[in-house]
């Protein structure tokens, strides 16, 4: 197996605050790793930085073996890191098709370079790939809806879905289930369940129920105030004292 | 046309699952959506609109003075143009700029010049002044759109006011000052065509002059251009950055490069329009250029039209035109034209929220859903 993602030494501080404290993190191609630990703790702030949202304070980031600390977001996107957001961020006035449309465009044409007298429908490979992408996240039968008025559960399969036409080869998720129903996140976690056998995907997955974690995680990293204090996989990080201590007060896991 | 050209061929909007054969109001929609429709239309409008305007309501016996006249409606073209590329940016792009006026104005003045100092050759002023609007576009872009909202307004306003004043006082030996360019020397169309003349066999009642036959080419091939980026990947690239621009550059999208790209290509609208009516005017007057109400004025006629729509803003720069040129000269009433405007333009935007042509837009539907409605 080989490194997909690489983070050596990176720290970011927010004036004082040490968001991201010297995190090395390395994560293998095919893994689903989540990222765990208290409000506050630094996920985001750590997947920001991995996308290129965030500007380090210090530290090397590695994508396949290439530095990517000078790339704009879209170049990261280009490279093949997909992000998935916290809340429902999709294009509510277009229709589900055309959001994953958009996605897919942007992964073979983003760094601008198709031609703007021609018509869409003049890329069947990027159509295809729309489809496709409607498919594997169960909507491909409300394309035609607009997106601002599908269920809540609903937006944010299109908002994964709209991460996974642009085609990743690492996606981050960062709380994918937020603010679901228990039946929306059941059906959220066997999506990304199937997408990664499927799609060969390579996952990043922050979320907080640690039922969910426990159960689909192939490795798991524990940050707390900006460092990962354990890692490993399920069983042992859930054994790990220095975890129940810090991340839950002394509660079991 | 429906509201948002580029979604209508796949969408049918928030309609429910559509079973497999198309209804009478589906056919129709798929017959009127597809460009030589589009091209057809406007080729249409543009032929009948002087006798619609001018002609027939002078023959049913209302007052000439309250009625179009044939250089109204070539500058409602003109200003139909303009309209149609800042809807480009604003509507389906989400960007308010308020330094419009640059583009329309340095093309204007270009054109101006060169057919003074080159040749009069109206495709040359043209070519001229439209790639000088480019080059504005593109410095002025490339600066003001590194900040967003209210920041990128202000900001492209701050660069209107300074290219008014350059214009005006340190370049006014070239550009004629506060008294505008006055020496425009409009050549003939290919060393032939006098564009002020009748065009033969035409009668009257229908198009007085070669100048609205140029006029009205220029109209269809930007509706025509601007349908083909609406429905490229381009345009919905553009929509998705109105609608979120965070989400569009976290599919890979060079957010920033689109975003200049649809300034320059605004501007390259600006520029065609601005360039006409010099070739209109023989004149570049500086207030009806430069001035910044000429930026605030291109904002108004869009919105009146409707925003994020192919026609709309040229129907709001008719009304616009309409109440600027016409109402202006009204007995009574006329002096208070501006205050008639800004109630005019208060009415449309509290009920209507998509314009007028939204209005259009929402009357068509009810009327297609009543024919289609038996064969649902
Ligand atoms: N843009 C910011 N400016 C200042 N402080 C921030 C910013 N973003 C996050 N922080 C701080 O950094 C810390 C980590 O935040 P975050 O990464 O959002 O945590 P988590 O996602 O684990 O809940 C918090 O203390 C938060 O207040
Ligand atoms: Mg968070």
């Amino acid at each position: 197996m080989t490194a997909i993602l690489e983070t050596r030494d990176l720290v970011k501080e927010f004036g004082g605050l040490v968001a991201t404290d010297h995190v090395n993190l390395t994560i293998e191609e095919g893994e689903l790793v989540s990222l765990i630990g208290p409000n506050g703790a630094g996920k985001s702030t750590l997947i920001n930085l991995i996308t290129r949202m965030l500007e380090e304070t210090e530290g090397e980031i590695f994508f396949e073996g290439d530095p990517i600390t000078d790339l704009e977001p879209h170049e990261v996107v280009q490279r093949g890191i997909g992000k998935s957001f916290q809340t429902a961020s999709i294009f509510p006035e277009l229709t589900v098709e055309e959001n994953a449309n958009i996605a897919s465009f942007g992964a073979e044409h983003g760094s601008f370079r198709f031609n703007f007298l021609k018509h869409r429908s003049s890329y069947p490979a990027v159509q295809q790939r729309t489809l496709d992408t409607l498919e594997a996240v169960g909507l491909r039968s409300q394309k035609d809806t607009t997106a601002a008025d599908l269920p809540y559960g609903d937006k944010r399969r299109l908002e994964i879905g709209i991460a996974l036409a642009s085609e990743p080869a690492l996606l981050l998720m960062d709380e994918p289930t937020a603010g679901m129903s228990p039946e929306e996140t059941q059906s959220t976690v066997e999506l990304i369940e199937d997408l990664q056998e499927e799609m060969d995907l390579t996952i990043l997955l922050v979320e907080h129920d640690m039922e969910i974690v426990f159960s689909v995680s192939d490795r798991i990293a524990v940050l707390n105030r900006g460092s990962i204090i354990a890692e490993g996989p399920p069983d042992e990080v859930q054994g790990d004292p220095s975890v129940q201590e810090a991340y839950l007060g002394g509660v079991e896991l | 046309m429906s509201d948002e050209v580029g979604s209508a061929a796949e969408t049918e909007a928030d309609s429910e699952p559509v079973d497999e054969s198309p209804t009478l109001y589906e056919r129709w929609r798929q017959i009127h959506d597809n460009e030589s429709t589009v091209a057809a239309l406007t080729i249409l409008g543009v032929a009948l609109a002087p006798f619609v305007l001018v002609t027939l309501p002078t023959q049913l016996g209302l007052p000439s003075e309250y009625s179009w006249y044939h250089n109204l409606l070539t500058l409602t073209l003109i200003w139909g143009i303009f309209a149609l590329g800042y809807d480009l940016l604003l509507g389906f792009t989400g960007l308010l700029s308020f330094g419009h006026a640059i583009f329309w104005g340095t093309s204007a003045y270009a054109a101006g010049i060169f057919s003074a100092n080159v040749t009069g050759s109206p495709l040359a002023m043209i070519l001229v002044g439209t790639l000088t609007a480019v080059l504005m576009a593109w410095i002025i872009g490339w600066i003001s759109l590194r900040r967003g909202g209210i920041y990128f307004a202000i900001l492209t306003l701050a660069f209107g006011q300074m290219i008014y004043y350059i214009f005006l006082s340190p370049l006014g030996d070239i550009t004629g000052g506060e008294n505008g360019f006055t020496g425009v020397q409009v050549g003939s169309l290919f060393g032939v065509v006098d564009l002020g003349r009748a065009v033969p066999f035409v009668p009257e009642a229908f198009v007085d002059s070669w100048m609205y036959v140029f006029v009205g080419a220029a109209m269809i091939l930007s509706v025509v251009v601007g349908y083909r980026i609406l429905n490229s990947p381009y345009g919905a690239v553009l929509r998705a950055i109105r609608e979120n621009e965070q989400r569009a550059e976290f599919v890979g999208l060079n957010v920033w490069r689109y975003k200049l790209m649809a300034f320059i290509l605004s501007g390259a609208f600006a520029g065609l329009a601005g360039s006409l009516y010099v070739i209109q005017r023989s004149f570049v007057p500086i207030e009806n250029t430069l001035n910044w109400t000429v930026s605030g004025d291109i904002v108004v006629i869009t919105v009146l039209g409707g925003v994020g729509s192919l026609f709309g803003p040229v129907f709001g720069a008719g009304l616009y035109m309409y109440v600027a040129n016409i109402v202006s000269g009204m007995p009574v009433i006329g002096e208070f034209w501006h205050m008639i405007l800004g109630i005019v333009f208060i009415a449309v935007v509290a009920t209507m929220p998509h314009g007028i042509w939204g209005r259009v837009d929402w009357l068509r539907d009810r009327v297609a859903d009543a024919i289609g409605g038996d064969e649902r």
